[in-house]
Formats: C-alpha cells, sequence, structure tokens
C-alpha cells in the first residue's frame, strides 16, 4: 500500500466519530441524556414513552437516553468537570446540584421556567429547592416519602390495628416479638445508607420536622436535646430487637419481602417499596397496608425526599432541546404514561394531579399515597429526609455513624457531636443544599 | 535510534501513570469536592485524616489483611502446590480447579459468597441454622466481618499461589528431588530441605506483591460490607473512596491514597532490590 493510501485510509478511519454529528447537522440537533441504571423493561419503557414521542413532538431535536449504570453520578462530575456531559443532567439529588451550580456547570433555568411556566405546573417548593444563590437550577424529577408498610391480612388475623402514635408503635412492636415476629423488617445488605431511612424518619417523628429545620438552617446544634432524644430513641429500637438479628445480611427487597411473608410486621420504609410489592403480597395471599408514620405529635409526618433532579449543562450545544425534553416530562400526559407502567421512579412533582389517569393495574394505595403525599407537601405538612436536605459528607458520616451508635462502638451524643461539627464545616463552605423556608 | 522504541511506553506511563500520580500528590494539599476549582489547604488533609479514628481502625484493618494473605494463602499454596508435584496423578485437573476462581469475575464471586453461602436467607449458613446448628453471618458482626470478606478474597486467591508455586516448584532439577528420595527424606524434609530454598526467591517476591496488593484491597470490601458494619471492615482503599465518592472530599481521598502509595512504595523498594540481587547472580 503507497504512503498516501495509507494516510487517507486512517484519515477516513479517524473521521468516522465524527460522522453521527455531520449527519445531524442537517436537520436535527442531538439532544444527549444520561440516565442511571435501568431494567430492560424500563429501558423500553422510556424508549416508547418518551424518546419516540418526543422525537416526533420536536422534529428540530433528536433525543438519545444512555443508560450509564449505578455510578451515573461519579460519570458525570468527571464529564462535567472535563466541560462535556450531557446536555439533560440528572443529578442525584439537591447537594449535588449545590455544587455543580457553585462552579458554574449548570445553566440557570429561571428563563426557561417563565416561559414555559413551570413555576405554574409544578409544586413550588420544588422550585424553591432547586435554587441556588437565588437562581433556578434544578427540578425534582422524582419525590418519595418515608412511612409504614405493613401487612394487613396479618394484622387482621391479630386483631392490630395500624399505629397512630410512637407509643401504639411500641406496643405493637413488642406484640409481634411476643408471636416470634421480627417488628421491623428491614436490611442494608445491598445499601448501606439504609440507614439513614430510619434515622430520618426518627428525626421527623420524635424530634418533629420544626427542628430539622432548625437545625438544617444552623438555629440549633444537631446536639440539639431533641435530636439527641430522637436518636436515642432510634438506639432503643434497635437494642430491643424491632430491626431483627439480620439487619445487616438482608438486602432490602429480602426485608420487604419478610412482611408478605408474615416473618415480619411492618416495615418503616420509603415508597419506592410499592414497587415491591406486586412480586410478594398476592403471592402468599396478603394485602399491603400504608400509613404515614406516627409522631410525638400524633398526626403522621411526611418526611420529603428528592431522588434526582434535572438540570441543563452549562456547556450544552443545545439547551432549548434540553429544556423542551425537561418540558416534555411535566406533563400529566408523560407523568400518566410512566407511572402507570413503572411506579416510585418517576413521581414528577405536579402542583395538579387531578388530570393524571394512571392504569387500572397501579394499586389504588399507591395513587391515594401519592395524592395525600402532594396535599401534604402543597399545606406545607410535610418533613426532611437526610439525603435530600443535608450535605454530602455530613450525610455520610450519619449513615455509618448510625451503625457506631447501635453497636455501642459511640454514643449519641458524641455521634451528633461529630455529626454537627460535619455539617458546619459543610455549612461554612456553601455545600448545603436550598432549605425552603417552612411555612 | 534504537532508545525511540521506548517512546510509546513513555508517553503511555508519562500519561497513565505519571500524570494521575503527580496529580493526587498535588490534590492531598487541596480542598477539593470533585466538582468545582480545587484551593490550596497546606496540611489540612492529613491533619484531619490522623484525628480520625477510622483512619487508624482501617490502617489497623490494612494490616490484619496483610498478615492473613501472608501465611494462609502462601501455606495453602505452598501444600497444593508440593502435592501436585509429588502426586502427578490428576495434577492437570487439579491446577484448573483451583485456578478457576481466579478467573471468575469479583463481582461474582463476591455475590456467589454474600447470597448462597454467608446470607441467613438464602445461604448455607442459613440451611445450617434452620437444622439446629447456629452459624452467624461472619458479614454482620463487627468482629468478624473482616475476617468474613478475607476469607472470600482468599477463596478466589490462593489458587493463583498455587499454580505459580507449582510452575516454580517444577523447575527444580530433577535429580535434586531424586537425590533427596534415595537419602530417605519425608516430606518435611523434602520441603525444608530442597523445595523451598530452591523457590525461595518466587516465595519471597510473591510475599512482597502480597504486602502491595493488600494495601490496595477494594473490591471484596466494596461489594461485601461497603466499609461496615460500624467502619468494622474498613481498609484505607474504601476510606478513600468514601472521601472521594460520597463525602465529595477528593482532598482527603488523595491524602488517604497517598499513606497507601507510601506501603506500596515500601515494598516496591524491596522487590526492585530483590530483582537487582537476581540480575547480579
Amino acid at each position: 500500500m503507497e504512503r498516501r493510501t495509507l494516510l487517507k485510509t486512517g484519515l477516513g478511519l479517524a473521521a468516522l466519530p465524527l460522522l453521527p454529528r455531520l449527519a445531524f447537522a442537517e436537520d436535527k440537533e442531538p439532544v444527549g441524556f444520561w440516565y442511571e441504571s435501568a431494567s430492560p423493561e424500563n429501558q423500553d419503557n422510556l424508549k416508547t414513552l418518551l424518546v419516540d414521542p418526543f422525537n416526533a413532538a420536536h422534529p428540530q431535536d433528536d433525543l438519545s437516553i444512555d443508560f450509564r449504570g449505578s455510578d451515573l453520578d461519579k460519570q458525570l462530575r468527571i464529564a462535567m468537570l472535563s466541560g462535556s456531559g450531557p446536555d439533560v443532567v440528572y443529578t442525584a439529588g439537591p447537594s449535588y446540584v449545590a455544587s455543580m451550580a457553585q462552579a458554574g456547570q449548570l445553566l440557570p433555568l429561571d428563563d426557561y421556567a417563565a416561559k414555559l411556566g413551570w413555576s405554574d405546573r409544578l409544586l413550588p417548593l420544588f422550585t424553591e429547592l432547586g435554587k441556588y444563590d437565588g437562581k433556578l437550577y434544578a427540578l425534582a424529577k422524582t419525590y418519595e416519602t418515608l412511612g409504614l408498610f405493613y401487612n394487613k391480612t396479618l394484622f387482621d388475623k391479630n386483631s392490630w390495628k395500624a399505629p397512630t402514635s410512637i407509643a401504639e408503635l411500641e406496643a405493637l412492636a413488642e406484640g409481634m416479638k411476643g408471636k416470634g415476629l421480627v417488628p421491623f423488617g428491614a436490611g442494608n445488605a445491598d445499601w448501606r445508607p439504609a440507614n439513614e431511612h430510619y434515622v430520618s424518619i426518627i428525626l421527623n417523628s420524635v424530634a418533629g420536622p420544626d427542628n430539622v429545620y432548625k437545625a438544617l438552617t444552623g438555629a440549633i446544634p444537631w446536639t440539639d436535646p431533641s435530636i439527641v432524644a430522637a436518636i436515642d430513641k432510634l438506639d432503643e429500637w434497635w437494642q430491643k430487637g424491632y430491626f431483627g438479628p439480620n439487619y445487616f445480611s438482608l438486602t432490602g427487597e429480602q426485608a420487604f419481602a419478610q412482611i408478605a411473608t408474615g416473618q415480619a410486621g411492618m416495615a418503616p420504609t420509603g415508597t419506592w417499596n410499592f414497587t415491591n410489592i406486586p412480586p410478594y403480597f398476592p403471592a402468599n395471599n396478603a394485602e399491603a397496608g400504608f400509613v404515614g408514620f406516627p409522631s410525638t405529635s400524633g398526626a403522621p409526618v411526611y418526611a420529603l425526599g428528592i431522588g434526582s433532579t434535572f438540570s441543563i449543562n452549562a456547556k450544552s450545544e443545545n439547551p432549548d432541546g434540553a429544556a423542551a425534553v425537561i418540558d416534555y416530562v411535566f406533563t400529566d400526559k408523560f407523568y400518566s404514561a410512566i407511572n402507570s407502567v413503572w411506579q416510585g421512579e418517576w413521581n414528577l412533582p405536579l402542583r395538579d394531579l387531578s388530570a393524571v389517569k394512571l392504569s387500572d393495574k397501579v394499586l389504588p394505595l399507591y395513587t391515594e399515597v401519592m395524592k395525600n403525599l402532594s396535599s401534604a407537601v402543597g399545606d406545607g405538612r410535610y418533613g426532611y429526609t437526610t439525603w435530600t436536605f443535608l450535605p454530602p459528607g455530613t450525610d455520610s458520616y450519619l449513615v455509618s455513624g448510625m451503625e457506631e451508635v447501635w453497636l455501642k462502638k459511640t454514643t449519641s451524643k458524641d455521634y451528633l457531636k461529630k455529626l454537627d461539627d460535619t455539617f458546619k464545616q459543610e455549612k461554612d463552605a456553601g455545600k448545603v443544599p436550598a432549605i425552603p423556608k417552612r411555612t | 535510534m534504537h532508545r525511540l522504541y521506548l517512546v510509546p511506553t513513555l508517553i503511555i506511563n508519562f500519561v497513565i501513570v505519571l500524570v494521575p500520580a503527580l496529580l493526587t500528590v498535588v490534590l492531598a494539599f487541596c480542598n477539593w469536592d470533585g466538582i468545582s476549582t480545587p484551593s490550596f489547604s497546606g496540611l489540612d488533609n492529613f491533619r484531619a485524616l490522623f484525628a480520625d479514628s477510622v483512619f487508624w481502625s482501617a490502617l489497623i484493618n490494612n494490616i490484619i489483611w496483610t498478615c492473613i494473605f501472608l501465611i494462609v494463602p502462601i501455606a495453602m499454596g505452598l501444600l497444593a502446590a508440593s502435592m501436585l508435584l509429588i502426586v502427578k496423578r490428576g495434577s492437570n485437573f487439579f491446577q484448573v480447579v483451583y485456578f478457576l476462581p481466579v478467573v471468575i469475575a469479583t463481582v461474582i464471586t463476591a455475590r456467589v459468597w454474600q447470597g448462597m453461602i454467608y446470607s441467613p436467607v438464602t445461604g448455607l449458613f442459613g440451611i445450617l441454622s434452620r437444622m439446629g446448628l447456629p452459624l452467624a453471618n461472619p458479614l454482620a458482626q463487627p468482629s468478624t466481618a473482616l475476617f468474613g470478606v478475607a476469607t472470600v478474597d482468599l477463596w478466589h486467591w490462593w489458587g493463583f499461589l498455587c499454580v505459580i508455586f507449582f510452575a516454580a516448584l517444577r523447575q527444580v532439577p530433577q535429580e535434586h528431588i531424586e537425590a533427596a528420595r534415595i537419602e530417605g527424606a519425608n516430606y518435611g524434609q523434602m520441603m525444608r530441605y530442597v523445595l523451598l530454598p530452591a523457590i525461595w526467591p518466587t516465595i519471597t517476591l510473591m510475599m512482597i506483591m502480597t504486602v502491595i496488593w493488600s494495601f490496595l484491597a477494594f473490591d471484596f470490601v466494596y461489594i461485601l460490607t461497603q466499609g461496615g458494619p460500624a467502619f468494622s471492615s474498613e481498609v484505607l482503599s474504601t476510606l478513600a473512596y468514601r472521601h472521594a465518592f460520597y463525602d465529595l472530599n477528593v482532598g482527603q481521598a488523595a491524602a488517604a491514597a497517598l499513606v497507601i502509595s507510601l506501603f506500596g512504595l515500601v515494598g516496591t523498594f524491596f522487590y526492585v532490590r530483590l530483582q537487582a540481587r537476581e540480575g547480579e547472580q
């Protein structure tokens, strides 16, 4: 082969990766969207319910979803740092948004919000949560809450009633122990941060959301007696064996399955577990129940969690296309379609759910809980999940440190002292996510 | 002209090894969340690291891990390799069997042990417990979590050492072995006076590499316990990972990585010295 021919061939091969971009350049502008892991079935759902209809409705854009696996947040950070990354930025929660906005990696969304009417369509709290330094940078993709799942069939058989106070909950747990049942179906073998589900529950139910708000805004330290009392209560439940002997051995799904089989009585966990009701409860001839987690004040507190958010990359070559994708997602039509086939992951914070129509196959209990949550958030009756409102270092210590309290390697006071020190450092560094004013 | 052949290797080493290594050194003296611009913070990361009790428990865990891996798999590997040498029948089959865990993906090995052996619900331990032989999941107890993880890594690792030692033993001159046999040497004497001295350089090399690899131990710990419960199985690499990717404190993660490198450097020093001595011989 002649040297010139070799050179031409080499250049031709080197240009191959650019070809798709050149092809789009004529009529369509690409919109990149990196998603985390999803089952093959749900990847198909996103294709048929989002990608295909969006591309059909927006001939100038070409949306493509790249499934990047469970390490999406790490890949995203590296890509954004190097000035690349997708157009639609899917972050793991508000604490990531604050850091990315601080570094100038995200585009302010205020103009799009005004132009496309997002403020009218979304619950106001969620536009506040996506702000950094007064500008809107992110919209919550899904929101969730924590509560108490239980086996209604088992409860009926034993004439038990869903607890409405902490005292009732404890009496019920003792009754379950007496019958050889594990009171709480819980486990963290596959997801160690599951610890913070219980810390979030106890902070809101025992210390109360007002005190948690004060701690988050720095008005009181995390060593406040109300918070110490809450952690002591959680420790007391652990020492009494409410979490059972296999907490560190069971995966979240195995633990949840235990309430369906009747080995455990209740599961204090998040609404994402609605997805585990169909595979386990009917097979065990059991019916599932769900109530808000009781509190010392009586009324249940809906601790608010945001699993992920949408933003636009500051370096995006097609920010209008990215905004159009976000706009398409926040509609009654998409909410109805995606939640009919995939519950728990796309609970978009729409202000009005009256036009939403879910498939008959969706559990009525799920629909009811989500409507209750939406109205609780709308009325300001919500609490705080730690993974949504705490900065990353504080949240990470909260998870591991709680195990140290349970296993008697530290005291609740020392645990909260270290938590408070870490929080203060991160607060001074501007790492605390936006905390909307409590009404 | 012949020195030009070194250029590709040097470029690869510069880009893939030297630049990230230097960046890690620089970042250890910076305050950086992995997202915004780093700022110089002097020795703050090292101060914070040394003041953290988890760092010291992780370091101790690394030392325990190193001791375990210096003794158990090397002893098992030597024993099995010498048996393969003595009992020739079926040695190929057993080599394959011993080596099989090495080629199974780490995550698969870890999940098999976690779900099919240790789990009280779906594993062998659960079955035995239900049959009246109570066995607690070692990964769930702070006192045994590190040993539970090390057992899985040992199962996966010792076969590699066995094959390496067997290959070295096969290089021992047959006449030495025959002479020892004629002299009436038993198994212990054969090992003590013939085989071990003959493969000593291989054993030393494997021990040095074990020290280096032990301070890099990450995968099985991360998959099986993520350093828990209550930091009981935390090692330096999982600590660094947690600082970098959960706490978003890359500076402190880099400081922990430098400490890991220090132990690696000590191992490398002895490795290079050994190689140089062998070269001289």
